[in-house]
């Protein structure tokens, strides 16, 4: 049955619908294989296996009829309610059928369990949480990144196959980056979004897969955006290379690799590379920052904040309190900010298919200092990923994160944008370069799932 | 009335305006976060935008409407 644990998301489903994998048998050396490699990674934080069990006895002949999945601590299962990785949420949640939850259990997937996630989902590191910290396969000193760090790390360890996350500022992409897994953040709307407990209020927030591949994104999605993402071709494709320190201000190595990925892109589809100037980037990050801290204000009162669980991170209280200091001009500004940098990408879609750059501009940082070197100097990692992982937040559109080499022995990834409702194309798009560079990168796997391969630069 | 002189002044009467309580490590934390935002923000409120109004309602699973 361990062979049948190391098998894509589609091989274990295909294999399932065969009968060449027992569905039952694969559930429950699933749960074993949690067990055995979970407590390194904490990447899981609660398994339910009589609840996994029954949602398989009842499972549909859906496109994942079978197959094991986590879901990121952010959704509420029937049985269970979201902790958002925190010991206090400033929200009323209560277990109920999401979106997502409803989407998997369509499509006959079984969920095994819960992904740790960055407190709050407020960081792109995952290095903090009320469960304790998710750890990196790749090296458990570092972080998995954020703020879906348990189905990043639960997925790159072979726990399972696929997993489901959610992106409000990256937090999809940030952790496949890290992991060197593939994590689409899908357009806006086009994903289920019921039941999160800011979905009335989210104009960033979108659910996504990660997963090894994007074969196996594309097959997640499928369920949860409630349509098949059909296949199709990049050829000729445009691609711009944005230009400025989202590209430029990044550790070489991940510069060379991420310009390596662009020319593999180009021959591979027989396209176009031009650089792209977007001048409002800096401003649009910002923006994005102050519309989805301001949107989460709803629940705030200074009662609430008087009276925070003491179980709450010091940088989670404090920042909760200086929320409420962030003038209502800033806000105002930034969704004009927002209009404006939705009409620039729009006009840019004119000319180019896809907008590149690196998803984070350095490899995993440590755990217990999240800070990057780059050519401007040492930034915290927050700091420097959302320079990069902004931009899709704030206008709607689809990003994916492809891995596309290795510094240090951790996953380099390029981050690929398109325009809205055009996902599809980022799934091709990934498959040409995963065609181009003979799949070395999604089949590379750290040291605790079996079989690995060390990866080498 | 006069104006807060420093991010300390302005930090500490924010909250007391909305009587909201902050211990010493709270304060370092907002401190280290206004300093790090407000910069920017103060970039971003100086922007003339009165030629650029927001959507209203946009659909953000749309391009925005020419």
């Amino acid at each position: 049955m361990s062979e049948a644990l190391d098998l894509s998301l589609r091989e274990q489903a295909a294999a399932i619908a065969t009968g060449e994998v027992d569905a039952a048998e694969l559930l429950e050396a699933t749960l074993a294989r949690i067990e055995e490699r979970n407590p390194a990674l904490n990447a899981v934080v609660e398994t339910f296996p009589e609840r996994s069990r029954e949602m398989l006895a009842a499972a549909p002949a859906g496109p994942l009829h079978g197959v094991p999945v986590v879901i990121k601590d952010e959704w509420p299962l029937p049985w269970r309610a979201q902790r958002f990785g925190a010991a206090e949420m400033l929200a009323t949640v209560e277990p109920g059928e999401s979106g997502p939850y409803r989407a998997l259990r369509d499509a006959g997937a079984v969920i095994v369990g819960v992904g740790n996630m960055h407190e709050l989902g407020a960081g792109s590191t995952g290095n903090v949480s009320v469960y304790g910290p998710a750890r990196n396969p790749w090296d458990s000193e570092r972080c998995p990144g954020g703020s879906s760090s348990g189905p990043a790390a639960a997925v790159a360890a072979r726990l399972v196959a696929g997993s489901v996350g959610a992106d409000g500022i990256g937090s999809i992409r940030y952790p496949a980056a890290y992991c060197g897994l593939t994590g689409l953040k899908p357009t806006f709307g086009r994903s289920a979004m019921d039941g999160h407990h800011m979905a009335a209020v989210s104009t960033t927030i979108v659910s996504g897969a990660l997963c090894a591949d994007a074969a196996d994104c594309r097959l997640l999605d499928s369920a949860l955006f409630g349509e098949e993402l059909v296949a199709g071709d990049a050829g000729g494709l445009r691609i711009g290379v944005i230009a400025g320190e989202v590209s430029e201000d990044v550790d070489p190595a991940v510069r060379e690799a991420c310009e390596s990925a662009v020319e593999d892109l180009r021959r591979e589809t027989g396209g176009t590379v031009r650089e792209v100037e977007i001048p409002e980037l800096a401003v649009a990050t910002l923006a994005t920052i102050l519309i989805a801290n301001s949107e989460s204000l709803g629940g705030v009162t200074p009662e609430r904040l008087n009276d925070l669980d003491p179980e709450l991170s010091p940088l989670a209280r404090g920042l909760l309190k200086f929320r409420v200091l962030l003038p209502a001009i800033a806000t105002v500004k930034s969704h004009q900010i927002r209009t404006i940098a939705r009409r620039a990408v729009a006009s840019l879609f004119e000319e180019v298919d896809v907008l590149v750059c690196p998803t984070v501009p350095a490899v995993a940082p440590p755990l217990e200092a999240p800070v990057v070197e780059l050519p401007s100097g040492t930034l915290s990692a927050d700091e420097a990923n959302v320079r990069g992982g902004a931009l899709a937040n704030l206008t709607g559109i689809p990003a994916i994160s492809v891995p596309v080499g290795s510094a240090e022995g951790l996953p380099v990834a390029l981050q690929l944008q398109a325009a809205w409702g055009r996902d599809e194309l980022l799934l091709d798009a990934a498959e040409a370069i995963e065609r181009a560079n003979g799949r070395r990168w999604v089949e590379a796997t750290p040291p605790p799932a079996r079989g690995a391969e060390p990866l080498e630069a | 009335m006069e104006a807060a002189n420093t991010p300390d002044d302005f930090i500490q009467a924010g909250l007391a305006a909305y009587g909201i309580e902050a211990d010493e490590v709270d304060l370092a934390v907002i401190g280290a976060a206004h300093q790090l935002f407000w910069p920017a923000i103060l970039e971003l409120v100086a922007l003339d935008t009165s030629q650029a109004p927001a959507e209203r309602n946009p659909d953000l699973s749309q391009a925005p409407p020419r």
